[in-house]
């Protein structure tokens, strides 16, 4: 270059000295070039040093850029710049630092998407999780000043919250809408159940339509699945509890006309039985059945079921009982005839011309033909009964009476009055002949006729005292003799005549048998036999009123009201008991024997026992035997039967009750 | 102070006021023990004809028992069992069951109280310690029922339940029953008392018997055993039987008297089988019966037991009668010809 100048300076000189430049202007010439090359090392020198600052802030830049992403990101690049390292030149440096820098911002760009990504999250689950449901902006803005991964941890753990959070609602709900769906379908299944019983109710009872419809909107669902149901308030309590409240409407109805239904049923079993005269025997399994029913325990159907069962039983054993019955029938309506019969024979003015004389004697002719046939009757009546009873196997009964010992009472009864009958004749003859010896005597005559109507007296050799018994024995039974008594419980009353002696007998009726009459007239209202229960046997007296005693049945010591009138009653038994032996032994009964036997007087006429309480006597001496014997004792102790737990009367009286738990392990006695 | 003994003996003065569930001599002198259905228990000087105490429960007393002659233990209705000191006035609760307890006794031998209760188990409590069950309660013994009757003898102890069950028991060893037994009788066990001589225990029931039976258990034992109807009334030709409520034996003569609900106090001798003696009726149901310690004194509890449930009845009373000797002496089986 010193050539290059010095040549050009050379060739400047020559120049000049060919131009002849003055020496000024060479020297301002020289001076200028000095001048301009002064500037251009100058303009040169600027830009070097232009360039080196340049390049120094680049690196001050990149450091700070560095720090600053390191700071941000709270990290440090892998390749820690040593700054005690040898600088080098500054494109060196600068060229060392640029690829940190790189990292860094690589660093921080993905750091920061991560942050973004974190912070989508959890802006679109505040989102989701918050319930106004605006559109939230999505320009999401990110704290480039924090970027370190405590933050990012922060973040990270918000974002785990928050969905958390959304993870806990959605389980909560959902739990709530299968609770909701539960209800749903516990209520349908509700409806549907009642909607059913609803329907078999209405069929069962014919309900008219329009009721019907009503609960249109109810029935229509009755087969409906779940999802079949979306009306709203179809499912609500409300309605609920109004179909509830009319099927337990129709519920009660049905159970009433059940009831009725039962009863009416009921009252025609007993009407089948009252016409064929058979004691029904359901009474008390009936009421006990129709209480059920009431409280719902029984079924009424299947109580109706029974109760038609024995319906038919019943209508078959009334027909197999009609003939039997029809011969009864007759029978007692010439029963019937024949005491009119002897009612008409005593008047004494039947044969007085009247208004309609002409009518009883026709009566009178007619009674005379059925007594006629009554015993043949009877007889055919009590085979007809024999043979029925053989071919079923059970006795006939009428009204809950054995209709062939009626038949045997009815002729034991028929023999006796045919005995006392003829008795009577006999005693009265001897009574005229005592008084045609009185007349022979005297020359007086007392009137039998009179004397024998007015004694209601009666015919035994008994003091009068025995008028006495008559009012204790019950206003009905006025008559005094034995038979009498006998008859009220046995037959309709009549007068047995037996079939030999009845023609001969028939128009002469003994006076002194007014008596008789003038009290069965009391019995004669009915006609019919008295009431069933006076056919037990004699022991069965608690039935009937302590003063109306059954003859020979024995006199209860434990009554103690009629202590008084033992005695006399005593007496009366005894020459009772006589007369009806000897009457009794000369009967041949083609039936069974009465039912009621006769025992020895000494069973029947014993006395009641003194009813004094025994004093005890404390003997000083004497010691009394224990009775070891182990018998049974003959009374049970009600207070021991309390439902199956035993009690002590401590406990009882201290209210002490076993709690259930216990209960099992007691053992009974 | 004292009439002339009337044939019921002599009426104490100041009754409970309500029936009376037992009453109980001492074993030191004439005091008498009384428990009642009024929750009272009554300390009484039976010579005297004096009440020397008295104390209220929270409950019906269904039992009472000595321990010496100051103090005493009583069963009540409220679940307790109680001590009580008479000179003191004093008393606490020695423990509770769970339900009503029926019977007490105090065990000499032992030192223990026993108590039977409706809650069919037995206690055994230790009444030297304070008052409170975790200090005082030995042992609690499950029973196959209600417990209805106690009774002690030496080392023995008796228990009758409901549903007819009897337990034996040796003090000694309770964990389990020496013997586990049925009443013989077919009928609610109401007494059982254990003879004096240790050898077995009487029973009665409510359907007018008494069971005489052995501990032991052998064939010779058992061939002992018998069983006798009493307090039965005959009437036309049937038999009323009444509940026999207490038995109480002589402490002397080994001879024993039964007090049933027909008012009747019963002297009988177990060895020869025999009645010796009838008191007069008393005006009610025999509720509880104890012979003083000399068996000189008989106290009878004439009380209606409520047999037949709440009815009016005759006034609670305690009669107190001089035993005579010839009251309750037993007599020798009398030879094969008879002198008298």
């Amino acid at each position: 270059m010193e050539t290059a100048c010095g040549s050009l300076l050379y060739e400047l000189q020559i120049i000049w000295d060919e131009v002849g430049e003055s020496d000024a202007e060479r020297d301002r010439m020289l001076l200028e070039l000095e001048r301009e090359c002064l500037e251009v090392y100058r303009r040169k020198v600027d830009q070097a040093n232009r360039c080196r600052a340049q390049i120094r802030q680049a690196i001050a830049e990149s450091e700070a850029e560095l720090a600053a992403i390191c700071s941000a990101i709270g990290e440090r690049p892998v390749h820690i710049r040593q700054s005690d390292q040898n600088p080098g030149s500054l494109k060196d440096e600068l060229r060392s630092i640029l690829p940190q820098i790189e990292e860094m911002r690589k660093r921080k760009c993905d750091r920061k998407n991560q942050f973004v990504e974190v912070l989508e999250h959890i802006q679109k689950l505040k989102s989701e999780l918050s319930n106004s449901s605006g559109y939230i902006s999505t320009t999401l803005v990110v704290d480039e000043a924090d970027l370190s991964l405590r933050k990012l941890e922060e973040l990270q753990r918000e974002l785990q919250a928050r969905q958390n959070e959304k993870s806990e609602r959605l389980k909560q709900l959902a739990a709530a809408i299968q609770r909701l769906k539960e209800i749903k379908i516990q209520r349908m299944q509700r409806l549907q159940d009642l909607a059913m019983s609803l329907l078999q109710l209405w069929n069962l009872m014919d309900t008219p339509p329009e009721e019907q419809h009503v609960f249109q909107k109810v029935t229509c669902n009755v087969a409906a699945s779940e999802n079949e149901i979306m009306e709203p308030y179809m499912l609500s309590a409300d309605i609920i509890n109004w179909v509830e409240t009319e099927v337990s409407r129709l519920e009660e109805l049905k159970t009433s006309k059940m009831k009725e239904l039962v009863l009416k049923k009921k009252s025609e079993l007993e009407d089948i039985c009252r016409k064929t005269h058979l004691i029904p025997e359901t009474d008390i399994s009936l009421n006990i059945a129709i209480e059920a029913i009431e409280s719902g325990a029984v079924d009424a159907t299947y109580v109706l079921e029974q109760i038609e069962l024995q319906i038919a039983k019943v209508k078959e054993e009334a027909f197999s009982r009609k003939d039997i019955l029809d011969k009864v029938e007759k029978w007692m309506v010439a029963c019937e005839e024949e005491s009119w019969l002897e009612e008409y024979n005593r008047d004494e003015n039947r044969y007085n011309a009247g208004r309609g004389a002409h009518l009883t004697l026709k009566r009178a002719e007619k009674a005379r033909a059925l007594v006629n046939k009554l015993p043949a009757l009877v007889d055919a009546l009590a085979s007809k009964t024999s043979s029925w009873e053989n071919e079923r196997g059970i006795e006939f009964t009428y009204d809950g009476v054995r209709l062939l010992s009626m038949l045997e009472e009815y002729n034991i009864l028929q023999k006796e009055k045919e005995q006392e009958r003829k008795r009577q004749r006999d005693q009265k003859k001897l009574q005229g002949q005592l008084l045609a010896e009185q007349e022979a005597l005297y020359g007086s005559k007392p009137s039998p006729m009179k004397n024998q109507s007015a004694n209601k007296g009666p015919r035994l050799s008994c003091s009068g005292k025995s008028n006495r018994r008559l009012s204790l024995g019950g206003a009905t039974l006025q008559t005094p003799k034995p038979d009498i008594l006998y008859s009220t419980r046995a037959t309709p009353n009549t007068q047995h005549a037996k079939k030999n002696d009845r023609l001969s007998h028939e128009p002469t009726r003994d006076d002194g048998f007014q008596a008789l009459s003038s009290g069965r007239r009391g019995l004669d209202i009915a006609g019919l036999p008295l009431k069933p229960h006076s056919f037990n046997p004699p022991n069965a007296h608690e039935i009937e009123s302590p003063m109306m005693r059954k003859p020979f049945s024995p006199i209860s010591s434990t009554d103690s009201s009629k202590s008084n009138a033992t005695n006399i009653m005593e007496d009366l038994n005894r020459k009772h008991n006589e007369m009806l032996q000897k009457t009794l032994t000369s009967n041949n009964t083609p039936f069974a024997t009465p039912s009621k036997t006769i025992s020895t007087p000494d069973e029947e006429n014993r006395t009641p026992k003194t009813m004094a309480i025994p004093v005890p006597s404390t003997p000083s001496t004497v010691s009394v035997p224990m009775l070891t014997a182990i018998t049974p004792a003959s009374r049970v102790l009600e207070s021991m039967k309390d439902e199956e737990i035993e009690y002590s009367f401590e406990e009882r009286r201290a209210g002490f009750v076993l709690p259930k738990e216990h209960r099992n392990t007691v053992i009974q006695i | 102070m004292a009439a002339a003994p009337q044939s019921t003996g002599r009426e104490l003065s100041s009754p409970p006021t309500d029936g009376i569930s037992n009453l109980r001599f001492s074993n030191h002198s004439d005091n008498l023990l009384v428990s009642s259905w009024d929750k009272s228990v009554r300390l009484y000087d039976a010579s005297a004809n004096a009440l020397r105490g008295e104390f209220m429960h929270g409950g019906a007393v269904l039992d009472c028992c000595f321990h010496d002659d100051s103090s005493g233990f009583t069963a009540c209705a409220d679940h307790t069992v109680r001590r009580l000191v008479f000179n003191y006035s004093r008393e606490d609760i020695l423990g509770r069951h769970d339900a009503p307890v029926r019977c007490i006794e105090y065990s000499y031998a032992t030192g223990q109280v026993i108590t039977g209760s409706w809650d069919k188990t037995l206690k055994c409590w230790d009444p030297r310690g304070a008052s409170g069950q975790e200090r005082s309660l030995i042992g609690t013994y499950t029973q196959p029922e209600r417990v209805y009757s106690l009774s002690l003898v030496g080392n023995r102890l008796v228990v009758a339940t409901a549903g007819r069950h009897v337990n034996v028991y040796d003090l000694r060893n309770m964990n389990q029953p020496e013997q586990r037994r049925e009443s013989s009788l077919k009928y609610q066990t109401r007494c059982v008392r254990c003879y004096p001589n240790g050898t077995g225990y009487a029973l009665s029931s409510v359907e007018g018997r008494v069971a005489m039976e052995f501990f032991d258990l052998s064939e010779a034992g058992q061939s002992k055993k018998y069983a006798f109807k009493c307090h039965r009334k005959s009437e036309a030709g049937r038999d009323i039987v009444y509940p026999v409520n207490s038995i109480a034996f002589h402490p002397i003569y080994g001879t024993f008297a039964t007090g049933g609900c027909d008012g009747y106090v019963n002297v009988w001798d177990g060895n020869n089988k025999k009645r010796l003696y009838q008191y007069p009726k008393y005006p009610t149901s025999i509720a509880a019966l104890s012979f003083s310690r000399d068996g000189r004194l008989l106290a009878v509890a004439s009380s209606y037991t409520y047999e037949e449930g709440d009815k009016p009845h005759e006034p609670d009373a305690i009669f107190v009668r001089s035993v005579n000797e010839v009251e309750v002496k037993p007599k020798p089986k009398l030879l094969p010809n008879p002198a008298t």
